[in-house]
């Protein structure tokens, strides 16, 4: 017998890789979270006090429930903008198509903090489109200035290249011929693309979705600059407890919080879904 | 008033003509195959007739009804494509039923409706299977009965065997033809595969160039041929060139050390540079010892090779113009590679057109 050796290191590295840089990172953290900081000092006692302190004082319950809201809206505006811009660019980008979809990746040639901050100027009180309405003598627009709004803004702004990118992949892998097959079967164009188009571009959409809701759950920075003094997310007051308060271990119950909200809205998105019915192939025959 | 009309059709792409004024009337019954190179437009006569193209230029009609406006899910029709184009999101079952719930049929209907066509194309006990677990034989059969089973007005195959080996396709072939026989329904056929195009035809639309070439019956484009790209596309021909000289009402081809005769037709002029097709199984063979290599319609050869094809066998000769190929049925006395021989054929079965102005 010949050793196997190709499957093993092209497998091996990223599980080294996940093992070392994401599950080892994750353990010290759940480990973390059952001990407690005092002073900026870990102390390693067990208890679950972080957590009992987590789903007992009202605000990190209100910080979680805005933060799932929030995700959700901006993910679903981001799905619902990201479909006819993808699908616009596939139907009518003809050579210029590549063109497209990388002009949605420059605004990351730019940091986050940039990005942020700009829209910051662009929406703010004293931004230019208020600016602009209070030179012609009209009143600003107060649902814009530090608000939940606006953090919205900045999210769906932050995260709509990426699925848009996504939904782009999935109609680009999509064989539009079955389009044809279904109207000349009788489906009229609108019916042919939720019998055929829709279903078989759900995965990626779901992938779309999900790469936009999972870092919004997490949104520190658009909160921030953003959001105003109701606008605090969760993400954003943990990351709170790794600086400025200096509550880590708090921090870390956040984290691992953070992480099992994701890790069931995941495997329930999973459970709803038959992978066959979105003619995902990737099991193989038989 | 045959049942499908295409009246002065034409497509253009940009400045090329890929369909160009396509005038056919198709029967009821009939099976028709639109047969020629890839690039020459068949599909794109074929796209149009589903709605999934518009012409330029020029009406389709349906069964008398102008459906040139008509987008393809109002049309009727129905298709089955090369790619089989299956939704592979949908078991088989919910394949077949597709066209069936477009039409809004009560449910009983649909099942006694698959069921039929689960049956002729034997398909029973595949029903619960995803499309990418099938073979491609299965996948080709529920492409069919997917196009069958909504009683289409017509069906259009679009080069449906392309993707299967020779032995299925075969088979295919014969089903293909009984159940357009069995349904009565006409099937529009597009292939470059002449043999799938003679296989099952009732006629033969040969295109080239975004033109119908001859649209006739499968015998007369074979045995027939109107022009001489048909008498080298159909079928496997010797050419030869020379420059015609007619005598009564007998025309003579020399060049290349071989005399060709046959009858006069019009359309040739005394000098004028021609071309004479005869296909491979129309040359015959005797041995050089019997003679007679010097007459019209004779050459005297060496067999270079023998290409056996089961129940007959082609004859590769080397001639002082070049190469002739002979098939010959097995039961004929055989020859073997180095023999001389005489070639020779039947004046009859000389094809004769002049030679066009740029071409060799």
């Amino acid at each position: 017998m010949k050793p196997r050796v190709a499957p093993a290191i092209f497998l091996g590295i990223p599980t080294v890789f996940l093992v070392g840089l994401f599950v080892l990172p994750l353990l010290s953290m759940l480990v973390l979270s059952v001990w407690r900081t005092e002073n900026y000092h870990i102390i390693r006692d067990f208890s679950f006090h972080n957590y009992e302190v987590l789903a007992t004082e009202g605000a990190y319950m209100t910080f979680l429930l805005r933060s799932l809201v929030m995700a959700s809206a901006v993910s679903l505006i981001c799905t619902l903008l990201a479909w006819p811009i993808a699908y616009g660019i596939t139907l009518y980008g003809g050579r210029y198509k590549l063109l497209f979809s990388l002009a949605f990746a420059v605004p990351f040639l730019t940091g986050e903090v940039l990005r942020i901050i700009a829209l910051q100027g662009l929406l703010g009180p004293l931004g230019l489109l208020n600016g602009v309405l209070l030179s012609l003598g009209a009143a600003p627009l107060r649902v814009i200035m530090y608000t939940n709004v606006a953090s919205a803004i900045g999210l769906v702004y932050l995260y709509l290249p990426i699925v848009v990118t996504v939904i782009y992949l999935s109609l680009l892998n999509f064989d539009q011929r079955l389009i044809d097959a279904a109207t000349i079967f009788g489906a009229s164009p609108a019916r042919a693309f939720f019998e055929v188009t829709w279903p078989l571009n759900l995965f990626g959409t779901l992938i779309g979705f999900a790469l936009c809701f999972i870092p919004c759950l997490s949104a520190t920075l658009a909160p921030r600059f953003l959001g105003g003094p109701n606008g605090t997310l969760y993400g954003m007051a943990m990351a709170q407890q790794f600086g400025e308060s200096g509550t880590w271990a708090l921090g870390a119950a956040m984290g691992v919080v953070l992480f099992a909200v994701s890790v069931l809205l995941v495997v329930g998105v999973a459970r709803l879904i038959d992978l066959r019915r979105t003619g995902f192939t990737g099991f193989g025959r038989g | 008033m045959a049942y499908i009309h295409l009246d002065g059709v034409s497509k253009q792409y940009g400045s090329v003509w890929a369909v160009d004024r396509v005038n056919m009337a198709i029967e009821k019954h009939e099976f028709v195959s639109l047969l020629g190179p890839s690039g020459s437009g068949k599909t794109t006569l074929l796209r149009i007739i589903a709605g999934l193209e518009r012409p330029t230029t020029g009406r389709v009609l349906i069964d008398g009804e102008d459906v040139t406006e008509l987008p393809p899910h109002k049309r009727g029709v129905a298709m089955v494509f090369q790619e089989f184009l299956l939704f592979p999101h949908r078991t088989v079952y919910e394949n077949l039923a597709f066209p069936l719930r477009m039409l809004k049929l009560p449910k009983s209907e649909i099942e006694a409706r698959v069921e039929w066509v689960v049956g002729i194309l034997a398909l029973r006990g595949l029903e619960k299977r995803y499309p990418n677990q099938l073979s491609g034989g299965q996948q080709q059969r529920v492409a069919l009965g997917r196009g069958l089973v909504g009683r289409p007005k017509v069906l259009l195959l679009d080069e449906p065997l392309a993707n299967l080996d020779r032995e299925l396709r075969q088979e295919m072939e014969v089903e293909i033809r009984k159940h357009q026989t069995d349904l009565g329904i006409p099937f529009i056929y597009v292939t470059h595969n002449q043999e799938e195009a003679l296989s099952m035809s009732d006629r033969i639309a040969v295109v080239r160039g975004g033109r119908i070439e001859d649209f006739a019956s499968r015998t007369d484009i074979y045995d027939r041929p109107k022009t001489a790209f048909i008498a080298q596309f159909v079928g496997r021909s010797n050419r030869f060139i020379g420059t015609a000289a007619t005598a009564g009402d007998t025309i003579s081809l020399s060049g290349e050390g071989v005399r060709i005769e046959t009858a006069t037709r019009p359309g040739i002029a005394d000098g004028e540079r021609v071309a004479a097709y005869v296909k491979n199984e129309k040359v015959r063979l005797r041995p050089a010892s019997a003679g007679g290599a010097g007459a019209a319609n004779t050459l005297a050869a060496t067999v270079r090779y023998v290409i056996l094809r089961g129940a007959y066998a082609e004859y590769v000769l080397g001639w002082s113009g070049g190469e002739l190929v002979a098939s010959r049925p097995r039961s004929e006395a055989e020859f073997t590679e180095g023999a001389e021989v005489v070639a020779f054929w039947d004046a009859a079965d000389v094809d004769l057109f002049p030679v066009p102005e740029d071409s060799r």
